[in-house]
């Protein structure tokens, strides 16, 4: 327990002051406001935002997540192989600590570390609409959302970006991480298969769907369950609350598969 | 040191995601065209050109962005007599001169096979090329800049691919305006207005020259290298 708190702790304070994680997320909300702009505006403009306050701040929960994780991904994929490249990893593995308490606190650690300019600016923003939209139930929808799209959906993030660097070049996963975020979150499945839609979807769906009651912000688009004619349909049951806990539940199984293969590569490595 | 054996060490140098990068995005770019249900060739034709235009630009981007800080000694290269910034100029022109090579391949069957003219706004197969080369060298462009700055591969290829995914993502309102069309990476496959496509590859020519100019006069002042690296 020791050992994962200073490891979590350690690399919590190390990736929190790297200017990258701060800088690369600003630059990409900047980029944000610019292009895709007129949804933040519409947010602060009586007659075009949604109605509903949750709707309003689920809608701005898919923007800065579905938008900010890839910075996420491609800022956490060297934190693994890093301590082998610098050549630390022998001193740290003659240490007593357990590696697995190391890869935790790791994990945990630079994973939060590296989402706090996420809840920065999904917090800023939303506290901003419960504001001006006098609306306070909006900052309760917005830790919900937080915590049901955020941080599953990060935490599935950060455990690949750790773990498939062991057997790629950790830019090479900054590309294949992007394409996959763009297949599997966005693409629509009657264009090629995907795993959009289906219960393996970090964006969220089913969460959004079931839990949140979420449609798109003019409430024509569903996120989750089939689509007629589609490959994988038998991953996109009809979403129900219990199917949207089941998916949150299947992306933090296969976060610790991910970190638990990382881990087995490492140790088979160094034998 | 003979050019050969320089050369060579080089290659070895700028990594594998410069070798494999460009290969693997035309193998998923084919594979996506393959998967593709909707009839008709031009949808076929728009993705075989989108993995030009979209995958292959996309690898060169965030292997030029993680350029700058791999090496593991770099106080010993700013002290040989050949500058640092001509020795990453040399990497980058390896990556760069792969990626050509792999996408003029790609460009020169899609040609021969008659698929480049299957979509509508290919513009032709010299002028065509700038499909691939714009975008190519505006994202390596921003992302030797960008590593130049953050001194931190992992920062600048994560700017790298959310510029792409951004650019992705919010096509149409991207180009709302002509600044956002001028510097919209895929005008060819998801270009709003036609007559813009000659304006927009060449803004982003002049746009990766700017970035690459820019990141050549931040690499010289060399304290900047050895001074608390961003690992």
């Amino acid at each position: 327990m020791t050992v994962f708190g200073a490891s979590l702790r350690y690399e919590f304070h190390m990736q929190v002051r790297k200017r990258s994680v701060w800088i690369v997320p600003a630059l990409i909300l900047v980029l944000f406001v610019l292009i895709g702009g007129s949804l933040l505006r519409d947010l602060f403009d009586p007659r075009e935002r949604a109605a509903d306050p949750r709707t309003a701040v689920v809608a701005l929960a898919v923007q800065i997540f579905g938008l900010l994780a890839i910075g996420f991904g491609g800022l956490l994929a060297d934190r693994f192989v890093r301590d082998d490249r610098l050549r630390v990893a022998p001193i740290l593995d003659a240490t007593p600590a357990s590696p697995g308490a190391r890869l935790l606190g790791k994990y945990l650690g630079t994973g939060a570390a590296t989402a706090i300019p996420i809840a920065v600016a999904y917090f800023g923003f939303a506290t901003a609409y419960a504001v001006d939209a006098g609306a306070p139930a909006a900052l309760g929808w917005a830790l919900a959302a937080f915590a049901a799209v955020f941080v599953p959906g990060l935490l599935f993030v950060a455990a690949f970006a750790l773990a498939v660097p062991m057997v790629m070049p950790a830019p090479l996963f900054r590309v294949l991480f992007v394409g996959y975020w763009l297949w599997g979150n966005v693409v629509s499945p009657d264009i090629m298969p995907t795993l959009a839609r289906t219960l393996i979807h970090p964006l969220g769906g089913y969460p959004l769907a079931a839990l949140f009651d979420f449609h798109g912000i003019d409430g024509q688009d569903t996120w989750a369950g089939p689509i007629p004619g589609a490959t994988l349909n038998f991953l996109r049951p009809d979403p129900t609350p219990a199917l949207a806990w089941l998916s949150i539940a299947l992306l933090l199984i296969l976060a610790a598969a991910a970190l638990a293969g990382g881990q087995a590569l490492r140790a088979r490595r160094l034998r | 040191m003979r050019p050969l054996t320089l050369w060579r060490y080089e290659i070895r140098r700028t990594g594998w995601t410069a070798l494999l990068g460009p290969p693997i995005a035309v193998a998923l770019g084919i594979a996506a065209a393959l998967a593709n249900p909707q009839p008709g060739d031009t949808t076929t034709a728009r993705i075989l050109l989108g993995a030009l235009e979209m995958a292959i630009p996309l690898a060169a981007g965030v292997s030029c962005a993680s350029l700058i800080g791999r090496d593991p000694a770099v106080e010993i290269q700013l002290t040989s007599p050949t500058a640092y910034r001509v020795t990453l100029v040399r990497r980058m022109a390896v990556t760069l001169g792969w990626t050509a090579a792999v996408a003029m391949l790609m460009a020169g069957v899609l040609i021969v096979t008659g698929w480049w003219d299957r979509w509508p706004a290919s513009h032709g197969p010299v002028a065509g090329q700038l499909t691939w080369l714009a975008p190519t060298l505006g994202l390596s462009g921003l992302g030797f800049a960008a590593g130049a700055v953050l001194r931190s591969p992992g920062g600048a290829g994560a700017l790298v691919t959310s510029v792409w995914a951004i650019q992705q993502f919010f096509a149409g309102s991207a180009q709302e305006n002509l600044p956002g069309r001028l510097l919209y990476l895929f005008a060819t496959t998801r270009g709003a207005v036609p007559g813009d496509w000659t304006a927009n590859r060449l803004t982003l020519l002049g746009a990766a020259a700017v970035l690459i100019a820019l990141a050549l006069v931040v690499v010289g002042r060399s304290e900047r290298l050895i001074d608390g690296e961003d690992e």
